[in-house]
């Protein structure tokens, strides 16, 4: 007992000065922040700590070049100026050991809100205890659509979900024919036979649907095949405008070699991410990974539109020599959204902050994101948010939709094999 | 037992009983809890993979068959966790009959390898069923349903002495099966298998026996963990990094005894959780190569596992498990 005690009579000793003293009554406001920090995706973790502690270290600062929520403020100026701390916890990729940081975090370290977890497993159970315990949650990266359909009052999302991407594919297309008179109208999915692949191709089938579209063809695959060609020759033999396609990376390559194989034009591969968005593909593919169209949740080029993104991401390399990618940019954006509602809450009562981050409206220029800004709906998921459509041009990936963010035109219909 | 044995284990009840009402702090009491969760399943594997000598590198499929069984009961048919429980082992038996039918034909290490496959196959049968939930698990609803409902959200009390029951319950069976006629031909198939054979011991019905009543104790102890995680996927349930926590903590501890997968579990867990506490926010892995180099200072110096240190006073650490026979005959 007396280990434990020794923090009692420490903490009561400050509470004494703090009574004295009022002006220095708060100087650290704690967020606990659990990510993958060992395991297979320990480099992914590092990534999103590195970005989380930049956004903390900017509101920390005084340098108010850039044009982000609290960036420069020196702490935060409704709680004295206290300054914004990170604890970071290692969740390991076991959605236990997340909850049990997740508890650690909120009792041991007495944080006033958590955040984290990328693994959409590990936000399930550590967003649970936090629930448990009234204290506030905000997820940056989790993608999982369910997360934000248990009714939870003390969860919140910024990051909009995988059925959100696939829409966006569909608006994409939309606006293809509103602004540029194009009318692809058959579609055939290939996908491989997993829930990533089969998820996404049910959400394309209803999306599909509902706009009008044909589904000419359905192909569905076990991911490590080690060939396609019967696959694509059905959907060569569907004669498709469009391949709306699911795959991870090494599928991704064996069917761009097949298609080019079997020398099968699509008018565009419109891809969900996953493989095609992994820089091996490129790599691999060379000249021919061009004019694959995916969908995306950030990227540099968006810089040129938005001139804080380049700023950012400046400050990123000094310190980590990486840029940032679309999983960093939302930790980083995830903690300035918490730290905002932390500020307008004045308070660290998690009832103040649920309600600060139930007001939160961050307008769009104020974030590093291509989102129309963050508002929590009542399920706490951002109601703004909004994913980018890329295409690989020359070997770069270029935004090309929306349209008032891309930083060039897209290359429709995809080009021929054999004039490359 | 041995009358200084029975007061070690009186004591330890006691203790273990009065814990969380000493100490109140809520990372304490799930510390405990974890501990008493992977003690349980450590004397559920300790009973094939300890006693009856068969190292199964694939019993996180058991653990899954019973966190998955009664989450789907409780989902689908509204039907109460402890009811699902008693399904889950059941459903868990019948997989190990499925399991042990084919590979109890291999010996050694071949019948771990082959555990190893059954653990894979049943996680990606899993990871692509729908039915199953596949990848993305199932959610239970976070709501607090008393007793019956097996859902606390207000103490941690419920969970830590439903954890310290299941043990008990699981060290019970045990103490009961390692004094049965079975109990003596399990250890005699570990020993001598030939001599065993030799003697009209049918291997392979002692074994089943052992695997059946092994994975039926892992399955409620995978019911339990659903119930408190509230989520399952096959990932957190079926892997084989669980497999191998289950083997573990009674290899440490001291295969083929009583106390053993409960010292293994006590002293694993306390490593793991004290280094990820101290190190597991640098992100440098630090915690696992502290967690991973004790694991390897006590495999080096103490192979018969942590109960080994006690033993060896009153000669060779295999006395624990021999000394009952013993007795019996006098």
């Amino acid at each position: 007992m007396n280990p434990s005690r020794r923090p009692t009579y420490l903490a009561a000793a400050l509470v004494a000065l703090g009574l004295c003293l009022p002006a220095a009554a708060q100087e650290e406001i704690k967020i606990g922040v659990i990510y993958p920090l060992t395991g297979a995706a320990a480099s992914t973790g590092l990534e999103l700590k590195n970005a989380a502690q930049l956004a903390a270290d900017l509101i920390n600062g005084t340098d108010r070049s850039l044009n982000l929520p609290l960036a420069g403020a020196g702490g935060l100026p409704k709680l004295k100026g206290a300054k914004l701390k990170l604890v970071f916890a290692d969740h390991q990729g076991s959605p236990q050991v997340g909850a049990t940081e997740a508890e650690r975090l909120i009792t041991q370290e007495k944080v006033a809100a958590l955040s984290g977890c990328y693994f959409s497993s590990v936000t399930t159970t550590a967003s649970q205890t936090a629930e448990r315990y009234g204290v506030p949650f905000l997820n940056g990266e989790s993608s999982s659509p369910q997360l934000t359909q248990r009714g939870f009052k003390w969860f919140f999302r910024t990051t909009p979900h995988d059925e959100l991407f696939v829409q966006n594919a569909f608006e994409f297309l939309r606006d293809l024919e509103k602004k540029k008179g194009l009318k692809p109208r058959r579609i055939a999915i290939l996908a491989e036979n997993t829930e990533f692949g089969t998820g996404a191709a049910k959400l394309q089938e209803k999306y599909a649907k509902e706009g009008g579209y044909e589904i000419v063809e359905k192909v569905l695959y076990p991911p490590k095949s080690t060939q396609l060609t019967s696959e694509v020759q059905k959907l060569k033999a569907a004669r498709p405008d469009i391949v709306m396609q699911s795959s991870y990376l090494g599928d991704a390559i064996l069917s761009m070699k097949t298609y080019k194989e079997l020398g099968f034009v699509p008018t565009a591969l419109v891809a969900n991410n996953a493989g095609f968005n992994d820089s091996e593909f490129l790599k691999t593919m060379g000249k021919d990974g061009d004019f694959v169209i995916s969908r995306e949740v950030w990227a540099l080029d968006l810089a040129a539109r938005k001139p804080v993104i380049a700023k950012a991401n400046e400050l990123l390399r000094a310190r980590h020599q990486v840029d940032f990618n679309g999983n960093s940019a939302r930790a980083f954006t995830a903690i300035f959204a918490l730290a905002e509602a932390i500020n307008r809450a004045g308070s660290t009562k998690p009832e103040d902050i649920q309600k600060a981050l139930r007001e939160t409206n961050i307008p769009a220029d104020q974030l590093i994101m291509p989102w129309g800004g963050i508002q929590f709906d009542e399920t706490g998921q951002n109601r703004k948010g909004a994913g980018i459509i890329i295409q690989v041009q020359g070997g770069q990936k270029v935004t090309v939709w929306p349209f008032d963010l891309a930083g060039k035109d897209v290359i429709w219909p995809f080009p021929s094999w054999d004039k490359r | 037992m041995s009358r200084r044995a029975k007061l070690v284990w009186l004591a330890a009840a006691l203790v273990a009983l009065l814990f969380p009402l000493v100490a109140a702090r809520p990372t304490w009491q799930n510390t405990a809890i974890l501990m008493l969760m992977t003690a349980q399943m450590g004397v559920a594997w300790n009973i094939l993979g300890g006693y009856a000598g068969q190292v199964s590198l694939g019993h996180a499929a058991f653990f899954g068959a019973g966190a998955y069984v009664s989450t789907l009961l409780s989902i689908k048919l509204g039907l109460s966790p402890w009811l699902g429980m008693v399904a889950g082992a059941g459903v868990s038996a019948g997989l190990s009959l499925l399991v042990g039918w084919p590979c109890f034909r291999l010996k050694g290490h071949y019948f771990a390898m082959a555990t190893i496959a059954v653990g894979e196959i049943v996680q990606a049968v899993v990871n692509g069923w729908e039915f199953l939930g596949g990848a993305v698990g199932f959610y239970l609803p976070l709501q607090e349903k008393g007793f019956w409902g097996f859902v606390f959200n207000r103490s941690k009390l419920p969970y830590y002495y439903i954890a310290l029951g299941l043990l008990a319950f699981s060290l019970l069976v045990n103490w009961a099966v390692a004094r049965s006629r079975t109990g003596y031909y399990l250890r005699a198939i570990k020993d001598e298998p030939d001599a065993a054979r030799s003697l009209g011991v049918s291997l392979t019905r002692y074994k089943q026996t052992a695997m059946v009543i092994s994975s039926a104790l892992a399955a409620m102890g995978g019911t339990l963990y659903a119930q408190k995680e509230l989520f399952i996927d096959p990932g957190s349930t079926l892997s084989t990094s669980l497999s191998i926590k289950m083997a573990l903590a009674a290899i440490m501890g001291g295969v083929g005894t009583l106390a053993g997968p409960v010292v293994g579990a006590v002293v694993l867990t306390a490593i793991e959780e004290a280094s990820r506490v101290a190190f597991g926010g640098t992100g440098r892995g630090t915690d696992l190569v502290v967690y991973g180099g004790l694991i390897v200072v006590i495999a080096v110096f103490q192979p018969a596992g942590i109960l080994g240190l006690f033993a060896s006073r009153r000669g060779p650490a295999r006395a624990a498990p021999a000394e009952a026979p013993a007795k019996e005959a006098a």
